[in-house]
């Protein structure tokens, strides 16, 4: 068995720049990325080396894959792991970044964005009916909808956080 | 998505390796190449670039026959983008040289 251990992610939409040189230290202590873990990676034990990881996010199809994998290694990137639309990639520390411009930055957060605000919105929505439903029902059903509704918020007010940290970068990298 | 007015250079460059049918890493190599390594387009930066070449019909899907290596072609409406940007840079082009000339006389 090799050994592993984990690291917590500072939250992808608020520090990637963060968390990417963070890995990169690591890896030059010998603790490379393995797979993404719980809100954060898994780390495993071997040879000390100086890579940098990039992250893309990106749906894509079936028939996309192959080709989308193909661009990274042929550029000297490989696969490290991929979850929820988002892909990790590796590379020895002198590679070009997998984003050289600054335009397709942007729509790199646009596309996070979108699957964010997705979320927060469907979130947001829930948490107001909830609302609305422990307004006009009482007894059971009014603590029902109570609970629900403290429940739901605990998720859409860090959803709307994220949304905003994504919506910040954006704007930072047009400026 | 916003619709390419003026090409960016990294637009401009893989859309000018598309004159003739060439997958991503021909494209990357290409560039590359020509350029003596001083412009490197990133693969994600590439693969944003083409999706959207190819949303707004600048470039079609050439050949697909290699799922890993897809080969693009601009299509007659990306040959006439590229004609104009090429005008565009030729205009920026004189301005310079000619400032500069005008700079030594």
């Amino acid at each position: 068995m090799k050994k592993t251990k984990y690291m917590m992610s500072g939250g992808l939409a608020f520090s990637e720049q963060k968390d990417m040189e963070k890995l990169h230290k690591k890896s030059l202590k010998g603790w490379h990325v393995k797979s993404f873990k719980f809100m954060g990676y898994e780390l495993e034990y071997g040879e000390k080396e100086d890579v940098i990881y990039n992250i893309d996010y990106r749906v894509l199809e079936e028939d996309e894959k192959e080709e989308y994998m193909e661009f990274f290694s042929s550029a000297g990137w490989t696969h490290v792991c991929s979850e929820a639309n988002m892909h990790l990639f590796k590379a020895p520390s002198n590679t070009t970044p997998i984003y050289s411009d600054k335009d397709s930055k942007v729509e790199k957060y646009q596309r996070l964005g979108k699957l964010i605000n997705g979320a927060a919105g469907v979130l947001l929505v829930a948490s107001i009916a909830f609302f609305l439903l422990s307004i006009i029902t009482t007894g059971t059903f009014k603590d029902i909808a109570r609970i629900g509704f403290f429940g739901v918020l605990a998720l859409t007010v860090p959803a709307m956080m994220t949304a905003a940290a994504v919506y910040y970068q954006k704007l930072r990298l047009k400026i | 998505m916003k619709q390419i007015e003026q090409l960016t250079d990294s637009v401009f460059y893989i859309m000018a390796a598309l004159s003739n049918p060439r997958h991503g890493y021909a494209v990357m190599a290409l560039i590359e190449e020509t350029t003596k390594g001083t412009v490197n387009i990133g693969p994600a930066s590439m693969y944003t670039i083409i999706k959207k070449l190819l949303q707004q019909e600048l470039i079609y899907l050439y050949d697909d026959s290699d799922s890993r290596r897809k080969t693009y072609l601009l299509t007659q409406k990306g040959r006439e983008v590229l004609r104009e940007d090429i005008e565009r840079r030729k205009v920026m082009i004189q301005l310079a040289e000619n400032g500069l000339k005008e700079e030594q006389e």
